[in-house]
Formats: structure tokens, C-alpha cells, sequence
């Protein structure tokens, strides 16, 4: 296909030395080096990684601080390495002032944690951050986090939040000022409220082996937003998630795309896993949909490496299957090189937008596209990234997370396994790996 | 032959996939055309077909899904004498070569693994992911204790050795064992109890359920067809008398047995009064009933605990022994678990087992479908229906997934199993009332737990007298080697099926000890 010819490897190597030249140094944020530093440690344990990640989950379903204390030594006790600080805990467990002091010190550190993940707890109160996000030449994506949806009172009461997360965001753009490059790209004007959905909160009834019930369960809450979302010039974008419910969300957004009233907006998107070894057909099949459905504003394909690697590997391996996912790492990231380069071809028909925290996938996207690219972060993984990039003139979205600590606590987890995850490009570039390493070709 | 491979669990298949999908319901419209399935009284080389015993399909009963006369007593006989005769030459053949046919048993059905689901989707209205489950466990049963027997055969174990004499254990066969097996696994069950007895050597006569003779016949075409001489194996479709007469035969010296308590019971006391001249004591293998207990801990993750519970109870409308019967909550989140498991049961996908995705189906008969109406009725007048699905109207034997709550402590409800899609819900004020009121259950197979704290998960596992206790998780779905099956008290006589030592109820052991010593001299 014409296009898809990977760049020089010297343009792409410069391009990541620019972009990590913008990077800020660590010198200027001591608070940030601390936490990094923590993380880093607690990821060389193991078995006390697997502990605190333990903690920080059940927090939520704790009653009171003795209660908080009890788990934490509960966890800790099952630590084979007694370090000094662990045998501190535990005798403090021992005693019921201990135990309050303990709660209240571990209740405080998951909250100073969950706040760098988690933007504000409701829309709303997110309007100061995303504002300044504005301000400062960045859009901004907002998901809002929730309980896991196992009834239809769920799945309204999300669609019901989604609905009004649109129009909170409409207000809170409402009077800020220009940004035409957040504002405009080669296929038309993009809208600055910019709402993330999940399917699985969307319906009870996502079931890996029926994929049609979830499909027809979830699709009068989504065509709903999507009307919301076009009335009020807004953005939906659909998230992938694990491979179970692929089908169901595929052919959801497709479906409801091809209705005659969507021709016309609002503007939508999707996600393409690139850990996926198939990876490359959804994208034909995306594709082909978007030469057969002409839009007012193209499908918007958010690239992402994929963020149930784990589980993915875990079930395949407990039924005996194929994984679904590449096994190596590098099998991913060169899969999201080759499907980076397919996207960028494939632009009018759709837009694209590349979703990563490492240096080299996003110097690759950045040496094979001219323009008209988007960049996406996570709050709080890739907020330095970010900044980076958008000084360097490119369109950058952040990806927000709302909603309250205790919805958000499965959440926080996934971002601090990913984040300490050994093959994470963050945990090496944490532990200090050489720069030319990290923007190697895969 | 060469040694086996490891074991390792026969993968299920991929129905997140549409093409697996798409080729189970091939399989299904297949099989329609080829039924009523003829299911013979099978013994030797000697087939009877009859249509005096009809399989219907749950889900719509008059469509017919296998005919089979009704073995007599004459026939039980028959079956024992022709076992019996077969005995010998089917002990004497090596391990070995016993394994290989188990084996080439589960390469059958391996090959067939489309059908059998669709026979048990048909036969006895399990969904599609819960018949591929059986007849996975089928092929997994026949491939491990195949691999356990040859263990048994070639590596018995040890025996303390003084210089001059020479002690040596093996494990010989019992003789003639009657499997009586349930419909409810109705592949795995009589796989397993079957497969278990001849790869110790041992010679068969199996008794399917009367609601899935279709199914037993596929277990020993299988195993016939992987090379189990056919007298060594006889097929003997009946009815509850036919089962009786079998395990009174004194000629049988094993009863593999799952199925009711009260069928348990009394074989029990058929085997223990057969009379001395029968030369045998008569050992009972039995699987029965539970009671079993799910319980909620005030830091359980309700995201996981209600969609697990709400699996354990409904799937194949909670008819597995290992279903979950009743809830214990701790109060400070029975509220939210008690709201949210409504609303769950609400979108519950009830309806016909073909169906893709749906978890529950009709129940097995029409006497099930009025046994958990009696037990729903005498919940709704003593305690509070938190949910209830109404039935399809179609004209299967549907019973709606009903979740109570409020039961006075003595009901019924909570304390005699129930087969069906009934779940009862229980405040607890904390985790320690929950055990005693586990305790204090006759049953004892399964139970589960969702807790977070270490502490508190190793209190239960201490308290808990189940044989199978599953933590953070749904308490259905045991795989053969990983998570060894029975249960204790009134549930079964403590073995495990699937597991290292299940092989030990069909064998005796017999110690032999030579004198190696010869004119002051060791010789041996
Ligand atoms: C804005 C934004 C939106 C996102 N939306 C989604 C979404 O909708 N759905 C979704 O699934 N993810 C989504 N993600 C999450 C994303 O998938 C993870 O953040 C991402 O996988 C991390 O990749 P990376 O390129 O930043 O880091 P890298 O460190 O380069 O890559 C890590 C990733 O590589 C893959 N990987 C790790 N080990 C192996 C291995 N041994 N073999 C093969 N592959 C391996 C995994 O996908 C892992 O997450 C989103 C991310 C962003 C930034």
C-alpha cells in the first residue's frame, strides 16, 4: 500500500532526542521523582508490589481505619522478606493506637496516589484541570469511572452520568479561548468536548459468548449519547476493552455508525489494539467501513498497544487457547509501527490518533506523519510526555479520569500494574535506561 | 507404547469466536435430523434396542431425543455374568495397554467434540458452554486416570525392606463395578466413574441416568471403540429399578455411584447387606447432594462476588451438585449485595439451551420443574422473593431464578437441596455466625468465599468442612487435576474424582512378602 513505508530510522531516532530534550527534568519536580522513585522500588519486590497493590484495592470496601491497618498487615504479613519498614507496620498492627496511625497514614498515601491518576470526582469539578489543560494548548478526553455494571440500573445510571458529562463539558469550553490547532485538522473542525465510554458499563449483558446480546442491550444507551453528543457538537469516543467483549463493541459502534441519522455527526471514535495479533483485520474491516460510510467527520481510530495484556495471557492460558495478544513486547510495538504507518495512509477517510507513553512509538508516528495527527496520554503516565509534545506544536490530548476514589480504585490499579510493569517503557525509562536504547527499533 | 504425555486439561472451545459458534450450531441442526438416538441394552457383542425409556428434550418435550428399552432384573444379570466373565482377561491386560484405550477413548470423542455438546444441549438442555465443559471433563477423566492407573501399576509405593525378605505392594483390581451415573454431567459423570474402574482393570456395567441414556451411549461407543473389549463394558439403560437390581447383584463388587442422597443412602445399605455368600464386601463409591454455602465478607469486591454468585446458582438452572444454594452476607453490605444480585437475576439470560449466552435453561423434567415451584411457593409464603424472573412461554420445563431472602432459620429452603434456580440469602453479623451455620449443615461439597483479608481467609478455610472450598471465585466449574471434586458429610463418601487418589476406591491392594533368605545366606 502507498504510504505505508516505514521512515529513516535516523529521522525517527532524532525525532524521540527532540522530544526528550522537551522533556522537563526531574530536578524540577521533586514530588513527582519521589513517587517515581517509590514506584520503583515497590517493583522490586515482588511479593510487596503484589501486597500494597492488594492494599490499595480493597481500601474502598474498608470500614474504618482499624480496618485499614488490619489489611495492610494482613497483606504484609504474607511478605517472605521482613524488611525493617514491614516489621514496623506489623508491630503497629499489634496495638490499637498503632493501628489508627497506620490507617490513617496508608489511607492518605493511596489518596495522594489515586489523585495523580484521577483528575476530580465529578465533570465538573474537573472544569478548573481541564480548563488549564486548555489554556495550555492541550484537549483533553474525560472517562468516567464507575462500578463495574452487573445491572440495567447500572447501565442507565452511567448512560445518565455520560449524558450529562457531555453537557457539563460543553460548558465548561464554552467560553474558553481559541486553540485552533485543538480546534481544526485537515478533515474539518473537532469538537472541544470530548467524552470516553466503555460498553461494559453501558450493559449487563456483555457476554463473550453471545456478543449479540450485549450488542442490542447497549445500543438504545449509545445511540442515545450519540445523539447528545451531536446535538451538542461534541466528541464520543468508544474504548476497547478486553478481548472478550471485542465482537460486541465492534460491531456496536459499527452498526450504530451506519444509521442514516450518524451520517452527519456527531464526530466518533474507536480503539485499535495493536497487542492484538489480529489486530490488523479489525483495521480492515474499519477500513472498509469507512470507504462504504461517508462521514461528516471521520471515524476517529485511537492506536493503543493495549491495556489488558495480563489478563488476556492469564485466561488464554487457563483454557488452553491461543492468546490472542503478541507474547513478545516487541511483537507489539512493531505491530503498532505497522499499523501506525496503515492509519496514517489511510487518512482522510479517517482520522487518527496515536495513544502511547513510549518515546519511540510516538518519534515513529511522528517521523511518518506531515501533520494532522493526534497525540494522546494518560493523566498522570504521560503527563510529562504531554507537555513535550504540545511545546513542540502537536495536537495532544489528555485522557481524564473522573469519578470517585472508591469507583476509581480498579482503575488506579491497572495504571500502577502498568506503571511498574517490567516490560513497561515507563518503569525502564524509570530506571534510567539509555536514551538510545529506548528509541532502538523494536 | 510410549509414555503418555503430561496431562493437561482438554481445551474448551473458543466460543467468543463466531466461527466456533457458527459450528456448534451445525453440529445441533445435524444431530435433529438423525434423532431419536437408538440406545440399546448393550452387553458383549448383543444389542436389544426398545423405546419403553424416551429422552426428551427439556426445552421442548415432545420433540423425542433417544429411545431405549428398560433393563430387568434378568438383564442386570446378564450383564453381571458376561462382566464377570470378562474380568479376568481384562485385569491380566497391562497397564498399559489399558491406558491406550482410554486414550484412543478420548480421541473419539475429541473428534466428535461438536456433536456430544449438541447431544447434551438437546438430552439435557445444558447451554453451550456448559455442554462443551462436559465433554471436555469427559476426554480430561479418560486421559488422567488413564495416566493415574499407569502410576498405580508401575510405581506403587514403597515398602520398609530388612535385609532377607523381600516386601512388595501392588494394586489389583476389585472385580465386576456397576456405575450409576446422573444426568446431570451426563458425558462426564459416567466417563469418569466409568473410565476410573477399567483403567484399574476392573470390568463395567453402566446404568445411564433414565433422562440421558442418549449420552451413556456415547460413553461406551467411546471407550468400545478405543479398544475395551465389549464384554468387559455392558450398557444398561433403566429406570431407577434397573440401578436397584445391578447394585444388589452380588456379583458386583464396586458401585460407582453420583447422583441423589437418597439413592446414596440406600445403596449403602444394599451393598452392606449383601449376604456373606456373596463373598464380597461391597464398596460404595457415592457422590451426592449439597447444601452449599456462599459467603460475603464486608470487604468482598461486589463487582466479582454478585456475577460469581450469580453464575454458581443459575447456570444450568442450578443444577450441578456443586451449585450455590444459599448466600451468607455480612450485614453492613447485604443491602448493596442484595440490590445489586436483583438487578442482576433481572437481565439473567433465561431461556431455550441452544440459545447462545444463555446461562439458564429449563430444568430436567416436569417433577423438577413442580419440586422448585413447591420450595419457590414456600419461600414467597415464609420469607421475601428479593427477585424473581418469570419463565419463558414456551413449553419447556422452565422454572424462573429466584433469589429469597428473610427465611426463618429452620425453613426448608435452607437446609434440603433443591436442584433448581432457587437462591436464599442470609444476613450474617459476621464471618464467624457464617461458619457455624455452614457447620451445622448435614452437606458438606462446595462453598465459597469472598474476603480480602489473608487473616480472614485462612479463618474460613480452617472452619470450613466442605470438600471444596473456592475463594473469590464462582464455586462451580472443578477441572479434572486441578481441582479434585466431592465432598463430605452427607455429600459423598470423600473421594475425589479427578483427583491422585480417586484410582485407590477401585483397586485392592495386596502386600506380598518373599523370605530372600537361604542357608544363612541372602539370595533375592
Ligand atoms: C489516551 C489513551 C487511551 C487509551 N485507551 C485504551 C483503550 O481504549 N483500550 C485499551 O486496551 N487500552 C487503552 N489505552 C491503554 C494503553 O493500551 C496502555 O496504556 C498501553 O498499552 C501502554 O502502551 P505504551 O505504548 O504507552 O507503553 P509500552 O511500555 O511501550 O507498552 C506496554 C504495552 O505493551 C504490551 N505488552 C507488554 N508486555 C508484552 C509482551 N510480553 N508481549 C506483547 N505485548 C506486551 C501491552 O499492551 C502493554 O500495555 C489507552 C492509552 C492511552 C494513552
Amino acid at each position: 500500500m502507498p504510504g505505508d513505508v516505514p521512515p529513516p530510522e535516523s529521522e525517527v531516532v532524532a525525532i524521540g532526542r527532540e522530544i526528550a530534550a522537551a522533556l522537563p527534568s526531574p530536578a524540577r519536580h521533586p514530588g513527582k521523582a519521589i513517587d517515581a522513585r517509590a514506584m520503583d522500588f515497590t517493583s522490586r519486590d515482588a511479593e510487596l508490589r503484589a501486597a500494597l497493590f492488594r492494599f490499595v484495592d480493597v481500601v474502598p470496601a474498608c470500614r474504618s481505619v482499624d480496618d485499614l491497618a488490619a489489611h495492610l498487615t494482613g497483606f504484609l504479613g504474607e511478605v517472605d522478606a521482613q524488611t525493617p519498614p514491614i516489621k514496623a507496620a506489623m508491630r503497629m498492627g499489634d496495638s490499637r493506637a498503632g493501628r489508627a496511625a497506620l490507617g490513617t497514614a496508608a489511607a492518605a498515601g493511596v489518596k495522594h496516589m489515586a489523585r495523580r491518576f484521577i483528575v476530580a470526582d465529578s465533570p465538573a469539578g474537573a472544569r478548573g484541570t481541564l480548563q488549564r489543560l486548555w489554556r495550555d494548548g492541550t484537549a483533553a478526553s474525560v472517562d468516567l469511572l464507575g462500578e463495574a455494571t452487573i445491572t440495567s440500573a447500572e447501565a442507565d445510571g452511567y448512560a445518565a452520568r455520560c449524558a450529562e458529562a457531555l453537557d457539563a463539558l460543553t460548558e465548561i469550553y464554552r467560553g474558553s479561548p481559541p486553540r485552533p490547532l485543538l480546534e481544526r485538522d485537515g478533515a474539518g473542525p473537532l469538537p472541544r468536548a470530548n467524552l470516553s465510554v466503555k460498553v461494559s458499563a453501558l450493559t449487563p449483558l456483555l457476554r463473550p459468548d453471545a456478543p449479540a446480546l450485549g450488542q442490542e442491550d447497549a445500543a438504545p444507551r449509545l445511540r442515545a449519547l450519540l445523539r447528545t453528543a451531536r446535538e451538542l457538537d461534541a466528541h464520543l469516543h468508544v474504548d476497547m476493552e478486553s478481548f472478550d467483549s471485542r465482537e460486541a463493541i465492534t460491531d456496536l459502534v459499527l452498526d450504530l455508525l451506519a444509521e442514516d441519522e450518524f451520517r452527519d455527526g456527531p464526530s466518533a471514535g474507536m480503539v485499535l489494539q495493536a497487542y492484538l495479533r489480529d489486530g490488523g483485520e479489525l483495521l480492515d474491516r474499519v477500513l472498509a467501513f469507512s470507504a462504504e460510510h461517508e462521514r461528516a467527520s471521520p471515524l476517529t481510530i485511537r492506536l493503543v498497544k493495549g491495556a489488558y495484556w495480563d489478563h488476556e495471557l492469564v485466561e488464554a492460558r487457563q483454557h488452553g487457547w491461543e492468546p490472542p495478544v503478541w507474547e513478545h513486547k516487541a511483537e507489539s510495538d512493531r505491530n503498532f509501527e505497522a499499523l501506525t504507518l496503515r492509519l496514517l495512509a489511510a487518512r482522510p477517510a479517517v482520522r487518527v490518533a496515536i495513544a502511547s507513553h513510549n518515546l519511540r512509538s510516538v518519534a515513529h508516528a511522528i517521523a511518518a506523519a506531515d501533520a494532522d495527527v493526534e497525540f494522546q496520554v494518560l493523566r498522570g503516565l504521560g503527563d510529562d510526555l504531554g507537555h513535550a509534545l504540545a511545546h513542540l506544536g502537536h495536537r495532544v490530548r489528555v485522557y481524564c479520569p473522573v469519578g470517585d476514589l472508591v469507583a476509581g480504585m480498579a482503575y488506579l490499579v491497572r495504571r500502577l500494574l502498568e506503571n511498574t510493569s517490567n516490560e513497561s517503557f515507563l518503569a525502564e525509562q524509570a530506571r534510567g535506561a539509555a536514551l538510545d536504547d529506548l528509541l532502538a527499533a523494536p | 507404547m510410549t509414555a503418555l504425555p503430561a496431562f493437561r486439561n482438554e481445551p474448551l472451545l473458543e466460543l467468543r469466536r463466531a466461527p466456533e459458534r457458527a459450528r456448534l450450531d451445525d453440529a445441533l441442526r445435524a444431530l435433529d435430523t438423525r434423532l431419536p438416538l437408538r440406545v440399546p441394552i448393550w452387553i458383549g457383542d448383543e444389542r436389544r434396542d426398545g423405546d419403553a425409556l424416551r429422552s426428551t428434550d427439556p426445552g421442548t418435550p415432545d420433540r423425542v431425543v433417544a429411545t431405549a428399552p428398560i433393563a430387568t432384573a434378568d438383564d442386570a444379570h446378564a450383564a453381571v455374568a458376561a462382566a464377570q466373565a470378562a474380568f479376568p482377561a481384562w485385569a491380566a491386560t497391562p497397564a498399559a495397554d489399558r491406558a491406550a484405550t482410554l486414550v484412543r477413548g478420548a480421541a473419539w470423542m475429541r473428534e466428535r467434540r461438536a456433536e456430544l455438546a449438541a447431544l447434551c444441549v438437546r438430552e439435557c438442555a445444558k447451554p453451550w458452554a456448559e455442554a462443551d465443559a462436559d465433554v471436555a471433563e469427559a476426554i480430561d477423566f479418560l486421559e488422567y486416570y488413564a495416566r493415574g492407573a499407569l502410576v498405580l501399576a508401575d510405581a506403587p509405593p514403597g515398602l520398609v525392606q530388612v535385609p532377607g525378605e523381600r516386601n512388595t505392594l501392588r494394586y489389583a483390581p476389585r472385580g465386576v463395578c456397576a456405575v450409576i451415573a446422573p444426568w446431570n454431567f451426563p458425558l462426564a459423570i459416567p466417563a469418569g466413574m466409568t473410565a476410573a474402574a477399567l483403567a484399574t482393570g476392573n470390568s463395567v456395567v453402566l446404568k445411564p441416568a433414565e433422562q440421558a441414556p442418549g449420552c451413556g451411549r456415547m460413553v461406551v461407543e467411546a471407550l468400545r471403540a478405543g479398544g475395551v473389549p465389549p464384554a468387559a463394558l455392558a450398557l444398561l439403560p433403566g429406570e431407577g429399578e434397573t440401578g436397584a437390581a445391578l447394585a444388589a447383584h452380588p456379583g458386583v463388587a464396586t458401585i460407582a455411584f453420583t447422583g441423589s442422597g437418597a439413592v446414596g443412602l440406600e445403596l449403602l445399605r444394599t451393598a452392606a447387606a449383601k449376604p456373606p455368600q456373596a463373598g464380597v464386601l461391597t464398596r460404595v463409591v457415592a457422590e451426592m447432594g449439597g447444601k452449599n454455602c456462599v459467603l460475603v465478607d464486608a470487604d468482598a469486591d461486589l463487582d466479582d462476588a454478585v456475577p460469581a454468585i450469580v453464575h454458581s446458582a443459575f447456570a444450568y438452572a442450578g443444577q450441578k451438585c456443586s451449585a450455590a444454594a444459599r448466600v451468607l452476607v455480612h450485614e453492613a453490605v447485604a443491602d448493596a449485595l442484595l440490590e445489586r444480585l436483583a438487578g442482576a437475576v433481572a437481565v439473567l439470560p433465561v431461556g431455550q439451551a441452544e440459545a447462545h449466552g444463555t446461562v439458564t435453561g429449563p430444568v430436567v423434567e416436569e417433577a423438577a420443574q413442580a419440586r422448585v415451584a413447591r420450595y419457590a411457593q414456600l419461600a414467597s409464603d415464609t420469607g421475601t422473593i428479593a427477585a424473581r424472573r418469570d419463565p419463558p412461554t414456551s413449553p419447556g420445563w422452565f422454572a424462573g431464578p429466584t433469589v429469597a431472602t428473610d427465611l426463618p432459620s429452620e425453613s426448608p429452603v435452607l437446609s434440603e437441596e433443591i436442584f433448581g434456580p432457587l437462591l436464599a440469602v442470609e444476613r450474617v453479623c459476621d464471618l464467624d455466625e457464617a461458619c457455624d451455620r455452614v457447620d451445622a449443615l448435614p452437606f458438606a461439597l462446595t462453598g465459597g468465599l469472598f474476603a480480602r483479608n489473608p487473616r480472614t481467609i485462612a479463618q474460613v478455610a480452617s472452619r470450613s468442612p466442605v470438600g471444596n472450598l473456592y475463594v473469590n471465585r464462582g464455586i462451580t466449574g472443578a477441572m479434572v487435576g486441578r481441582q479434585p471434586f466431592g465432598g463430605n458429610r452427607l455429600s459423598g463418601t470423600g473421594t475425589k474424582a479427578g483427583g491422585p487418589d480417586y484410582l485407590l476406591q477401585f483397586v485392592e491392594p495386596r502386600v506380598m512378602t518373599e523370605n530372600t533368605m537361604r542357608h544363612g545366606l541372602v539370595v533375592g
